[in-house]
């Protein structure tokens, strides 16, 4: 019995060393964990093709479960793909390794206004991916007085015909918005006022789903919703009687990016990964398949009129915030979610 | 004296070849149940940081956190979510598995393929096919539609993808199988002879069926029953996609702790709960046989 004891101590022993082992074969491999339905098979096969690397290609639908993996496998990943305010948190938590800018010269087709942004002053860490909004998108042909806010969402009438994306920070902030609380000031006190409209809310959504919410739209099981711009912008090119609005209430914009981890075992790869995405052609692959807001000016010159009037795409932002970093308060956020969504 | 020796040499050399020859299941045992169950025992009782972040602290917090009486309700909610999917399985493996094995045995090879063919494919791609069928504009509905029942008995499409009735389909379309095949084991190996005296001593079909068919396949219902309950109480992922992530049953509480919850140890301290629960319950079923 003694020795089964020691044989499980070793073993565990093993199991908890993180550390990450240097001498890795530095095989041809690229570990990217990236959003859900965000990189084009494409873009993965040319790159493949042009530069023999194989990648991995492992996908997650919220920042926060992102976060989480990384912390507990640091060594497993090349390329991660966080929204703003959790590269400020990576970074916060030096998470993430400095990218070399020389070994990505194509950055310069990044429009100005998507360079050195706040979230990572100097622009050490971060490469913008993707841009969008969360707004409404709804059916025109069956919603016949277009909502223009969530207030017009979360209404009893609707119940049974609302899809939502899955994500619980996204929902604790349309709250925010409707109650006209700064979006990150993410208090136990604030969160306590926001508790109530969102309990009303639950019950009038149908779905929830951040990887494919256009499924229950395009079926008809639901026809209106609150999703990412991207979502709103393939609808409509599918069929134009799906409009997207930015809700009345506010709203906020998400900038996604590629980082490298730390522990990253090929990053190499992952600057030569950073820099083929911002080639205007490849970039344009990505507007193609997942049209959210291109960052990529050289990029927006190739798109055709079509796909730069979809308002979905490039809406006009009048009002919007942006996440931030709000630290231990998220897991405030995922507490109080469960005990509405589980009981 | 001596023979003494021999034989207790003779008894060392036979406990050696045993444990030799038991080495591979205990290997199995060691690296699959014991280690992971170890790890998430030692997890359970550290401090969780933030997000995926956990610290060599031993704690007892994460027990306390569990006993939240909204993870109370979740669990119950499991419990009857397997419940009910156990006796639907039970009501549609056991008639399955008789016709099997009472079918001409150049048949029963091919039914009980027929059984098993979808465990060729994922189960979450098939789980997407149920979307196809279920949704509004689906298959089903549009059999309804076509066949008249829709609008003369149902006055509207039927909602069901995105309701715990699709939950329940798919738990009971997931282990089905494990219900058929433990049932289908007992009903092959019914004895005939036994059978016919029953019809002798003047028993008619329902009178055999619920004296005689079912105390002797009762040890392939029990065992179904345990593969198919156990399993469907900690089922996750698939159940949240089939009610639109408003279903929330216990493994998808674990679920969230290791990902968007980011609390590993809570997770774990969950998991261990569980676990718990199932020894527990077994070591009561098994003194109350002895």
């Amino acid at each position: 019995m003694k020795h089964v004891f020691v044989v499980i101590a070793i073993f565990l022993t093993a199991l908890f060393l993180t550390s990450c082992s240097k001498h890795r074969a530095p095989a041809a491999e690229l570990n990217l964990f990236a959003w859900s339905e965000y990189v084009p098979q494409e873009v993965i096969d040319g790159f493949q093709k042009e530069t023999g690397i194989k990648v991995n290609y492992e996908a997650y639908d919220s920042n926060e479960a992102m976060i989480t993996k990384l912390s507990q496998n640091p060594c497993g990943y090349d390329l991660v793909q966080p929204s703003e305010y959790a590269v400020e948190n990576l970074i916060r938590r030096n998470m993430l390794s400095p990218i070399d800018m020389a070994q990505v010269p194509n950055i310069k087709n990044l429009e100005p206004a998507f360079r050195d942004l706040p979230y990572d002053p100097g622009q050490k860490y971060s490469v913008p991916y993707m841009s969008g909004t969360t707004g409404i998108v709804y059916n025109a042909a069956t919603v016949k007085t277009p909502p223009t806010g969530f207030a017009d969402v979360f209404v009893p009438k609707n119940k049974g015909r609302v899809v939502a994306v899955n994500d619980n920070r996204e929902i604790v902030g349309w709250a925010f918005d409707v109650l006209k609380i700064p979006l990150n000031d993410v208090t136990p006190d604030n969160l306590a006022k926001a508790r109530p409209l969102i309990q009303s809310w639950l019950p009038i959504v149908k779905v929830f789903d951040s990887d494919n919410p256009r499924a229950p739209l395009l079926s008809g099981d639901c026809d209106i919703g609150v999703v990412f711009g991207g979502d709103a912008a393939k609808l409509y090119e599918q069929d134009h009687k799906f409009k997207y609005v930015l809700p009345a209430e506010g709203t906020h914009q998400f900038i996604d990016n590629l980082c490298i981890p730390v522990g990253a075992a090929h990053k190499s790869a992952a600057h030569q990964f950073i820099n083929y995405i911002l080639r205007p052609e490849v970039s344009k692959i990505i507007s193609d398949e997942f049209p959210y807001t291109n960052p990529n000016g050289e990029a927006k010159k190739l798109l055709s009129t079509s796909q730069l009037e979809n308002p979905a795409s490039y809406p006009k932002l009048e009002h919007s915030e942006v996440f931030h970093d709000i630290g231990p308060a998220s897991q405030k956020i995922t507490a109080m979610m469960t005990e509405l969504r589980g009981g | 004296m001596s023979e003494a020796i021999q034989a207790s040499s003779d008894a060392r050399r036979a406990s050696m070849r045993a444990w030799l020859m038991l080495s591979p299941l205990l290997a199995w045992l060691l690296v699959f149940v014991i280690a992971p169950t170890a790890i998430l025992v030692v997890y359970s009782f550290l401090t969780g940081g933030e997000f995926g972040e956990v610290r060599w602290r031993f704690t007892l917090d994460n027990y306390r956190a569990i006993l939240h009486s909204i993870y109370l309700v979740i669990f119950l909610r499991s419990l009857f979510y397997a419940a009910i999917t156990t006796v639907l399985c039970v009501l549609a493996g056991y008639p399955a598995a008789y016709f099997i094995g009472r079918s001409p045995a150049r048949w029963r090879g091919m039914l009980l393929l027929l059984v098993m063919i979808p465990f060729l494919t994922s189960f979450l791609i098939r789980a997407y096919a149920w979307f196809i069928i279920l949704r509004q504009n689906g298959v089903l509905n549009s059999i309804l539609e076509a066949s008249r029942i829709i609008p003369t008995i149902f006055p509207h499409r039927i909602e069901l993808l995105y309701t715990p009735v699709a939950v329940v389909i798919a738990l009971v379309y997931a282990y089905l199988p494990f219900m058929i095949l433990p049932i289908y084991g007992s009903v092959e190996k019914l004895d005939e002879s036994l059978l016919e005296a029953a019809a002798d001593l003047g028993a008619g079909p329902i009178g055999t069926g619920w004296r005689v068919i079912l105390p002797l396949t009762w040890p392939g219902v029990a065992a179904g029953v345990l593969l198919v309950f156990v399993p469907s109480v900690a089922m996750f992922a698939v159940t949240s996609i089939m009610s639109g992530g408003r279903v929330t049953l216990i493994g998808d509480a674990i679920e969230q702790q290791f990902g968007s919850g980011g609390n590993i140890p809570v997770g774990a301290a969950l998991g261990v709960a569980l676990l718990a629960l199932f020894l527990l319950s077994a070591l009561l079923v098994q003194r109350r046989r002895a």
